[in-house]
Order: structure tokens, then sequence, then C-alpha cells
């Protein structure tokens, strides 16, 4: 009797947890975003009595390993990725959750980066943030070489001009360094007026992609990049060029916004600073793009993970995320009333403002770079043209061949 | 059904279930502790009652054969899977079978789906002689250093068991510990490049294991350095297993320290020094931890692969196949190098 009272309370409670679900986030952070997304949950756990369990990972992880996750079936619930077209045949739909007119107001211009290449209405992602690339400037180098740093509006070719005397004056081994990948050669290739695509279709080598890959390995052969950057990875690897920016090997990084945080912690020893996109004659070129959290269609609980993410997405919550983490925030009415960065630096809030700035002017002068940011191929193509454009800095072969190259392997890349 | 093992109450019934088994099974046995025993042990006793004893190596053996096959085989014929098949999913109800049409995009000229100018015969071309010319020249200067050091070693020399460690120490390392510790000396303002300014040998610092007359050289330096002391070892312990009545005979009718060398210590280390050459064959084919991490300028046989599986960055619709296609004829090689070996080893013990 006794036995079967336990029993009987044991099924009582075990029947009790049933109507609370645990879904799993798979997280990766930059800086401390990780960390303000968990802060954020633990409100949404409190009033629904779900449980979020964070995994939170290395980007690495998210880029390489996540997709397999997904195609073995053991994905999580949730993931925060940055692989935002790539990824989108296993996106839950959130549209039969949660209000798609709010979202379509809200997140109207990042929503089709998620989506499958034609006639696809689906709402698949918050966009945490919009992250721009841009270039970070070493102020002590520049004043202590004497030099004024370029103006608004300056092209590549001023900035190289006052890099060059900015190296000779200080003895630096190069002026400008670029982390490895095309994702930040794009921007300056779209200021020399490299198109990327004709009505939808990829086209790379165009005059302005020849132009400015004959410029970026001329700098190279100069010493105004470093030997360190693009010609020390080889095939398609990213490099990160930040520690030479860290070191002061150089006095300029091409980048983007992400590193904000990262720099404004870990930089100490010298005054540095987000400068206005260089401009080129075919605008002033940055690449967007970003990060989102989205809901998996495997998930056992759909209903619980998309009411997660439409938590995370309204106004309040997505700006708290902005303004705790540094970032631009995704959320146009927000974009519009503008974000209290009063938790963040001075420097990282003015670097915010440029970096937003730079947004806009891309998306004026350079709309290239919003079609490229939703190419769902556009991976592929960030590792194709290093891999042949460091060929050409080295000497393995001929630019011109190089150009003909990346041609060619896009092609095939892209070819199903 | 991971869900289903990796719940420890699925386990525990599991295990119940198990001893319940035994427990019925092991009914004729009396005492505590036998019938425990006879519980945990039932299938071994079963399967005796069923098939007598000779069964019993087979129940042994299954466990390794079962984790072997599924650890082994499986990943094997995976891989022949998606070299004949296309499609970026690790799934083969979302490929689709295209016979050989990655060796094709591999080696032809043509590039088979555009019909344009084919970029990736050339990529794999190039892994494979430039490979090739790693392997030409790791193998027998490695050897011919092994074989010297462990002739050296082989001697009474002063702090001889000490030396032995030196050499041997490399090997202990990781190959990631291996390629930063090189990195450190080998990167543009590294320590080779500033001591060499500072002897005035140079004028500008060298990317040594970037510069494409560089890369080779250093690449062939390090990894020789990181596993020379292992062949070494091995050579070592031929020399000793060579009779020393022998250098003794040679000794009393006053042979030269050369004649010696090539007369008795050379003949009779030779089925030492060809299981070293073969070994550190396929070991150099398959060269990849050290050169990666080192970042040099040329892409090995291994790093196309690695390259193109996807296994790091977004995949691509062809990489997984082409890679597929590519390990197999790594593999091709491994097993040309593996029956040299087996023939000439036969042919050492014949001889």
């Amino acid at each position: 009797m006794r036995r079967n009272i336990l029993l009987t309370s044991f099924l009582a409670l075990a029947s009790f947890g049933v109507n609370a679900a645990e879904i799993k986030f798979v997280c990766y952070q930059d800086a401390n975003e990780c960390d303000v997304l968990q802060e954020m949950t633990s409100v949404w756990e409190g009033s629904t009595g779900n449980k979020v369990n964070f995994e939170v990972v290395g980007y690495d992880v998210v880029r390489d390993q996540l997709e397999n996750q997904l195609e073995a079936g053991a994905a999580p619930d949730v993931a925060r990725i940055t692989n935002l077209g790539g990824l989108n045949k296993y996106y839950l739909d959130l549209a039969p959750y949660v209000d798609s007119a709010a979202w379509e107001k809200n997140y109207g211009a990042t929503l089709p980066w998620y989506r499958k290449p034609s006639g696809d209405n689906g709402i698949y992602g918050w966009q945490t943030q919009l992250t721009v690339t841009g270039p970070y400037v070493n102020v002590t180098m520049f004043e202590d070489a004497g030099v004024d740093m370029p103006e608004e509006g300056a092209t590549w070719d001023d900035w190289a001009d006052a890099l060059r005397v900015v190296k000779s004056e200080l003895g630096l081994t190069a002026g400008l360094a670029m982390d490895r990948t095309a994702h930040r050669w794009a921007g300056p290739a779209f200021s020399y007026g490299a198109k990327f695509h004709e009505n939808g279709v990829p086209i790379l080598v165009d005059q302005g992609f020849r132009d400015f890959a004959e410029t970026f390995v001329g700098w190279h052969t100069e010493g105004l990049m470093p030997a360190e950057g693009w010609p020390a990875g080889s095939g398609t690897a990213f490099k990160n060029a930040a520690p030479l920016f860290l070191d002061g090997t150089v006095a300029m990084h091409m980048s983007g916004s992400w590193m904000l945080g990262n720099y404004d912690a870990n930089i100490t020893d010298f005054e540095w600073t987000v400068v206005p996109i260089p401009c080129g004659p075919g605008g002033c070129g940055a690449m967007p793009g970003g990060s989102g959290v989205v809901a998996f269609n495997t998930s056992k609980h759909p209903e619980v993970a998309a009411s997660y993410v439409d938590f995370l997405s309204q106004a309040g919550r997505a700006g708290y995320f902005a303004a705790n983490t540094g970032n631009i925030t995704a959320h146009q009415g927000l974009q519009k009333a503008g974000i209290d960065y009063s938790g963040v630096s001075q420097r990282v809030s003015a670097g915010l403002s440029t970096f937003a700035a730079n947004a806009g002017k891309a998306a004026e002068s350079t709309p290239q770079a919003y079609w490229f940011q939703g190419y769902n191929k556009n991976f592929a193509i960030y590792g194709i043209v290093p891999d042949y454009i460091t060929k050409a800095i080295t000497g393995e072969m001929s630019l011109e061949d190089a150009l003909t190259a990346i041609d060619a392997d896009v092609a095939a890349k892209i070819a199903e | 059904m991971l869900d289903f093992f990796l719940n420890l109450n699925n386990w525990l019934l599991f295990f119940a279930l198990y001893l319940l088994t035994g427990f019925i099974l092991a009914k004729d046995v009396y005492g505590f502790l036998p019938k425990l025993m006879s519980s945990i042990g039932w299938p071994i006793e079963f399967t005796q009652k069923l098939f007598g004893t000779k069964s019993l190596p087979y129940l042994f053996l299954f466990p390794n054969i079962l984790i072997f096959g599924l650890f082994t085989f499986l990943p094997l014929f995976m891989n022949f899977g998606f070299s004949v098949t296309d499609g970026s999913s690790i799934n083969f109800d979302s490929r689709t079978f295209s016979g050989l049409d990655n060796l094709a995009r591999i080696t032809q000229e043509v590039q088979i789906d555009t019909g344009g100018v084919n970029v990736e015969d050339d990529k794999f071309k190039a892994a494979l002689a430039d490979t090739f010319v790693f392997v030409i020249m790791q193998v027998p200067i490695m050897i011919l250093i092994a074989l010297f050091t462990a002739i050296v070693l082989n001697k009474e020399i002063i702090g001889r068991g000490f030396w032995r460690a030196i050499f041997f120490y490399p090997v202990m390392l990781s190959p990631v510990v291996v390629a930063f510790l090189w990195t450190l000396i080998l990167k543009r303002q590294g320590l080779l490049s500033q001591t060499l300014i500072d002897w005035n040998w140079i004028s500008e610092p060298i990317q040594w294991l970037v510069d494409p007359s560089w890369t080779m050289f250093w690449s062939i330096f390090v990894y020789t350095w990181a596993h020379m002391g292992f062949y070494m070892l091995i050579l070592l312990a031929g020399l000793q297993s060579i009779p020393r009545d022998l250098y003794e005979a040679a000794q009393m009718d006053g042979t030269s320290e050369r004649r010696v060398f090539w007369r008795i210590t050379l003949p009779l280390l030779m089925p030492i020094l060809l299981v070293v050459t073969v070994l550190s064959l396929i070991k150099a084919v398959q060269a990849f931890e050290e050169l990666y991490a080192l970042q040099v300028g040329w892409i090995s046989l291994v790093s196309y692969i690695v390259e193109n599986a996807g296994i790091r960055g977004q995949k691509t619709f062809f990489g997984l196949g082409i890679a597929s296609m590519a390990s197999l004829i790594v593999a091709l090689i491994l097993i040309v190098l593996s029956l040299l070996q087996f023939y000439l080893t036969r042919r050492q013990v014949k001889l």
C-alpha cells in the first residue's frame, strides 16, 4: 500500500513536469552576447515555466559543425548563427506562431536573408544585430607620425597614401591589414565598382573587381599590406588580422563592428577609432551582415521554440540586447528611435554610430552589398577569392589567371 | 533512437532485464555469490550450453568486431558511397548517384557541370605533385638522418641515454605544439629572420613558412624534426638485435669500420630499414597536422581533402564527393605502398 502511494506520488510529479518544455540553445559569442541572452532568457523562463539549456560554443562550432548536426537529426532547438541563407532548409517557420505583420514591420529588411531563394515568405529568424564591415585605425600611430587622418568621403587611395607615410615615418612592418575572407574584401571591391551580380546571378570578375584586385595585390607587393595577412594563409582558410592590429604591426585593420567589444576590452596601450568607410568610383562599400537566432524544424517543441524567439525579438528585449552588447540593432523601429548606449564606453558608442552610418552609405551607394549578404551561397565565394588572390600575391599565378580561375571556380561551386 | 541510449533509466532497465534473464537461466546454481556470478555471465554459460566451447572465442570477439566494423568499415563504405554520389548532405537519401563524375571533376580539363574551364583538377594535381615532392624529399632525408643518429647513439658515447631522450623528445610533442614552436622561429618577425638580420646575412625578414622558395624546405625540415626520433628508435632496436659476435669476428679479422658497415650492419638491418621506409612513406603521404598548424604555403593531399569535405566553413554541393574521391586515390596509393612493404618483407625473410 505504502509503495503504491509512493509510486502514485512519483507519477503525479512526473506528469506535472511534462507541461514545461526544455529546449536547447547553441549560442556562440564574440564578446558577451550569450551572457546577455541568458539574462533575457531567465525572464522568459520565469513567466512560462519552460527551460532553455544554453550551450555556449566557439564560432567554429556553429560555422563548421551545426550543419552536420542538422543533417544527422541531432540539432538543437534554437541556435545563434551567421550563415543566414545557407541553412534555410532547416529553419522552423515562425509565421504560424507569431504576429507576422509585426515581424515584417520591425525586421522586414533582414527577413529575406533567411528565406529560400524564391517565393518564400516565411519568418525564420530574429536578427540579433546588424554588423557592418569597416576599418579601425590606430590614432596614436597617426599622431606619432604627424599624419592627418583622411576626412569622411576619402577614397581607399587617400587612405593608402596616408598609411604609407605612417608606415615609413614609424618604421612599421605594414600599414593596413585585412581579415582573409572575401567578406571583408567585398566592401572595398564595391567601392572600386565591383557589382558581384547581374539580376541575381553572380558575376564576380568585372572591371571594378579587377581594379581592386590589381590594387590589392599591389599593396602587398609594395609592403603596405603585411605578409602575415593574406599571404600567410593557404587555400580557402579564414585568417583573422586582429592580432596584427593589437600588436601594432599595422595602423589600420579592415574588420567590422563585431570587434568593437573585443578591442574596447583588450586595447589599453594606444588610442583607436572607427573611421567612415573609404569610398571609390563605385561608392562607399561596406558589407552588411550579422547574426540571428533561429529555431529548427526538427524541434520537438516548435511552439515553445517559436515563442521563445518571438519573445527575444520584441522591441524592449532587442533594445536591451543591442545596448548591452554594443551592437547595431536590426529592429527598424529602434533604429529610428535610437538605442541608449550609455552602458558601453564612449569609443564603442562612437564606433557604433560610424558603423551605422557606413551601413546607410552602403545601402545607398552600393546596394549590391545587400544582395551579396542575402545570397545563399556567399560562403563559398568568401573562401574562393582569397585562395586565388593569395596565389597572385605570392606570384604562384598571374593576376589574370587568378581572376579567370575565380570565375571558373565560383561557377563550379555554385552549380548544382 | 539516440535519446533512448542517452537515457540512464533505459540502461538501468536493460541491466535489470539482463540480470533477471540470468537469474532465470541460472536456476540450478545455489548460493548467493555463485548465483550472482551466473546471472552476470549468463550469455557465456548459455552459449557454452548451446554451441559448446568452440563458439566461445567468437562471443569474445563479437564486441571488438562490432566496434571495429562500426568505426572502420562503416566509414570506409560511407566514404566510397560519398565518392559516387552528389550533394552537400551526409545523408545518403539526400544524395544522388553520379558514378565517376567526381573523378572527372578532379581530373578533367573541362568542368563537367558548367562546361567551362575546370580549376579543381589543377588544385588536385597541384596537391598531388606537391605531396609527391614532399614525400620524395622528406622520406630519404629522414631515414638517412635517423640511420646516422641511430648508429651514433648505438656506440658507447658519453650521456648516451640523455642523447637518445633528446632525439626522441619531439615525437612526444603534439603536432600543434611542434607547429607553434616552429612558427615562433620561422614567422617573419621570428627568431630565425631576426638572427640572420643581426648577422647581416639577410637585409629583410623572410616569411619562411609562406615564401614559395622556402615553404617546402621548412615543411620537410620541421616534419623530419618531429618524426625522426620514432624511426631512429626502431633502427636502434634493429642495430641492437645484430649479434655482437659478428662484429667481434670482423674486429679479429682486422676489417675496416666502413667494410663492417656495408657488409654486416646494413645487410642485417635491411629488413628493419625496409619497414621504416614504407612506414615513413605512408606517414608522409598522410602528412597533415603539422603542415596545417604551421599554415605552410602549399596544400597537401590530406589538406585538399579536408578543405573540400566541408569540415571547415560551409559545404558546397560537390565538395564531399570530391573529397571522398580524392581520399580513395590516397587510399589507393597507401594500399600500393603497404603491398610493397608486404612483398619486400617477405622477400627479405626468404633471403
